[in-house]
This record gives C-alpha cells, sequence and structure tokens, in this order.
C-alpha cells in the first residue's frame, strides 16, 4: 500500500520538474543550421522555400525571446518548428534546382533531337 | 518517500481520488474533443503523402512523418486542449510536406537522368547519321569517279575508233574531225549514203563520250569547180544533213551549228582529181563554248 501511495504523487513531481526546462541550445544550433543551409541554396529564390525560410527565422527570434524569459519549453517547440520548416525550405530549394536542371537537361535533348 | 514527502493518508486519498476524476474526465474529453485545425492539417498532409509519389520515393521521410504525426496524435489524446498539440501537429505537418518535397526532387533528379541520356543518345545518333552519310558521300564520289573513268575511258575508244575512219586533229578551232564528201554524198548531192551513216554513228559515239557543253560545228566544203553560189549552197546543206544526223543519234541539237563554207580553205590542191577529192569534205569542229 505504502508503495501504491507513494506511486499517486509521481504526476505532482514530474509537473514541478517541468518548471526547469533545460535552454534547448542544441536544437537553437540545429534549427539556425537549418537556415544557414537554405540560405546557401538560395532558398530565396523559390517562393514556396522561401517562405519556410522566413517561417524558420521568426521561430527562432520568438524561441530566443522565449529563452530569455527563461520558457524553455515554449523556446524548445518553438525550435522543432523553426527545425521542421528550416529542413523543409532547404528541400523546397534542392527540389527547385533539380527541376531546373531537368528542365535545361530536356531543353538540351529536344535541341539535339531536333537539330539532327 | 515517506521521509520526503510527509502527506497525511486522507490527503492521500483526496489527491488520489482527484487524479482519478481529473483522469475520467480527460479521457471521457478525449472522445468528444474536436482535433484543433493543425492536427487536421497534419493528418491530411501525412495521407497526400503517404498516398502520393513519396510512398515510393522518400519512404524514410514518410515514415519520420508518420512518427511525428503520433507524437502529436498521442499528445491530443492524452492532453486534448494542450497547446503543444499545435506543435507538435505543426511539426507532423512540416515532416510529410517534407517527404513531398524530398519525392520531387528525387522525381525531378530522375527526369534530369533520362533526359541526360536522352542527349547522350542524340548526339550519338547525330554522330552516326553523319559516319552514315558521310560514307554514302563517299561512296558516291567512288562511284561517280568510276562512272567518269568509265566514260572517258568509252571516249578514248570512241576517239580511237573514229581515228580508223577519219582524220582527227587539234587546231586553234579545237579538235576538227574530217570526213571525205566522197564517202558521205554522191556527186552534187546533200543526201547521206548508207555507208556514211555507219561512219557518222561512230562520229556521234565519239561527241556523245566528250564534253557535254563543247560546240559542235559542222562545215561543209566543196571543190572549186562550177558556182561559187551553187558550191556554197550544196555546202550548207550537207553540213545540215550530218549536222541533223548527229541530232537525230543523241547530240544536243543547240551545240550544234552546220555552216556552208563552200570552196573555202581548201586543204589539197584543186588543180589535181585526188586533191578536189580531198577538198570535198565535211569538217566537224568540238570547240569549248556554247554553239549559238
Amino acid at each position: 500500500m505504502k508503495r501504491s501511495r507513494s506511486l499517486l504523487f509521481t504526476p505532482f513531481i514530474l509537473a514541478a520538474c517541468g518548471g526547469s526546462f533545460p535552454v534547448p541550445t542544441e536544437r537553437l544550433s540545429s534549427a539556425e543550421g537549418g537556415t544557414r543551409t537554405a540560405h546557401e541554396l538560395n532558398a530565396e529564390g523559390d517562393p514556396q522555400a522561401a517562405l519556410h525560410l522566413k517561417l524558420a527565422n521568426e521561430q527562432i527570434e520568438k524561441a530566443k525571446a522565449a529563452m530569455k524569459n527563461d520558457d524553455n519549453k515554449a523556446a524548445d517547440l518553438l525550435l522543432q518548428r523553426a527545425s521542421a520548416d528550416a529542413e523543409l525550405s532547404v528541400q523546397l530549394a534542392k527540389g527547385a534546382k533539380a527541376k531546373a536542371d531537368a528542365q535545361a537537361a530536356q531543353d538540351r535533348a529536344a535541341a539535339l533531337r531536333g537539330g539532327k | 518517500m515517506k521521509t520526503k514527502i510527509s502527506y497525511s493518508r486522507s490527503a492521500l486519498l483526496v489527491a488520489a481520488l482527484a487524479a482519478s476524476v481529473a483522469c475520467l474526465a480527460g479521457v471521457a474529453g478525449c472522445g468528444a474533443a474536436i482535433p484543433p485545425p493543425e492536427l487536421v492539417a497534419a493528418r491530411t498532409a501525412y495521407k497526400k503523402a503517404a498516398d502520393g509519389p513519396a510512398n515510393k520515393e522518400s519512404p524514410a521521410q514518410v515514415h519520420e512523418a508518420q512518427l511525428a504525426l503520433d507524437v502529436a496524435e498521442k499528445k491530443w489524446a492524452e492532453i486534448p486542449d494542450s497547446a503543444e498539440v499545435k506543435d507538435l501537429a505543426y511539426v507532423a505537418q512540416r515532416k510529410a510536406e517534407l517527404a513531398e518535397a524530398t519525392a520531387d526532387t528525387s522525381l525531378a533528379m530522375k527526369q534530369k537522368d533520362m533526359s541526360e541520356r536522352g542527349a547522350q543518345q542524340a548526339q550519338v545518333d547525330a554522330l552516326r547519321s553523319t559516319q552514315d552519310q558521310l560514307t554514302k558521300t563517299k561512296e558516291e564520289l567512288e562511284r561517280e569517279k568510276q562512272r567518269r573513268a568509265d566514260a572517258e575511258k568509252r571516249a578514248a575508244q570512241a576517239m580511237a575508233d573514229l581515228q580508223k575512219i577519219a582524220a582527227v586533229k587539234q587546231d586553234s578551232r579545237g579538235v576538227v574531225i574530217t570526213l571525205s564528201g566522197g564517202v558521205l554524198f554522191k556527186t552534187g548531192e546533200s543526201k547521206l549514203l548508207p555507208a556514211a551513216m555507219a561512219q557518222l554513228n561512230q562520229v556521234a559515239d565519239a561527241l556523245s563520250g566528250n564534253n557535254p557543253d563543247a560546240t559542235i560545228e559542222v562545215d561543209g566544203y566543196t571543190d572549186n569547180q562550177g558556182k561559187d553560189a551553187t558550191n556554197r549552197e550544196l555546202s550548207q546543206k550537207r553540213a545540215t544533213s550530218v549536222a541533223d544526223y548527229i541530232v537525230s543519234r543523241g547530240i544536243a541539237k543547240d551545240r550544234v551549228k552546220a555552216v556552208g563554207k563552200g570552196s573555202d580553205s581548201p586543204i589539197a590542191d584543186n588543180t589535181s582529181t585526188e586533191g578536189r577529192a580531198q577538198n570535198r569534205r565535211v569538217e566537224i569542229v568540238v570547240g569549248g563554248g556554247a554553239a549559238k
């Protein structure tokens, strides 16, 4: 009985731990790394990639503000969102380049076929 | 635990009861709760990715999206009104979109590879076509060379044959083939003798083997016996007879011109019978330009 009673306290103890959420430095650097990569891949050149890069940057700024206010839990969630947006932006930028390359290759092939 | 936290038994029971009630209320709430728009969007995005090309092109990303969606669903089942559900659903939606974007990229790269292979094949085809054309041109050139050699050989043979029946010489006018008037015509006539036709056939063969643009002037000559006007008229008729005959043997009409020269330009002495016989002649002059 003693054991089962003490287990009843567990939610309260865990709830107490939530207040001291660790500073999400790793998530921050990961999200920032993602936006840097997206920028290097010229995400600004593709409307969809640019949109998600913008969202990622905005969320990183909000996360930094939350961290200043010691709201690490909120910052962590914002950074998860930012990372997901940055990652999507990177892929969309890659996709835009791949599509442009594919079109160029198709045009070259058509020109060669046409010039035969 | 007992030493660190000192709650009374009754307090524990109250807390346990409260927790149970809260838990039951939560479960009941889960059943009736409407999912937040973010979770609905995440589910839709995941379904789109899982049912689309991403299923084949980027299965790892689809799986990650599924895991992320599961986390959001679990959180929503536990605490339906938690703000965290929206964040987790947002992440799940992005991961599903990422799976689709990855699939798009993969397909574009495949398309690029295919086009590049197509371009390479087109280059190979073009090269092969050029080589084939070159081979054909070489063969055609070789055949043309052979045709020309054959034609020259035939022309040389025809000329050699011609030299057996006629005097052939080269002077300032061109190649001059001289045929004896006695062989071609009866005295005073301009109708060709049957024997003359055989000779003229050889002449025509020799001429057709030569330069097709060369002019051919058929000059008729008489001796100096009789009236000059009569001689000139007869020589014109004889030249015309020969010219018409060689035209009938395939020489282009516009290349051929007939001229009656009468007793002009004798090649032998008109005082002797033999000399006059030599002067009665037809000369076929093969020149360089077109006859007009």
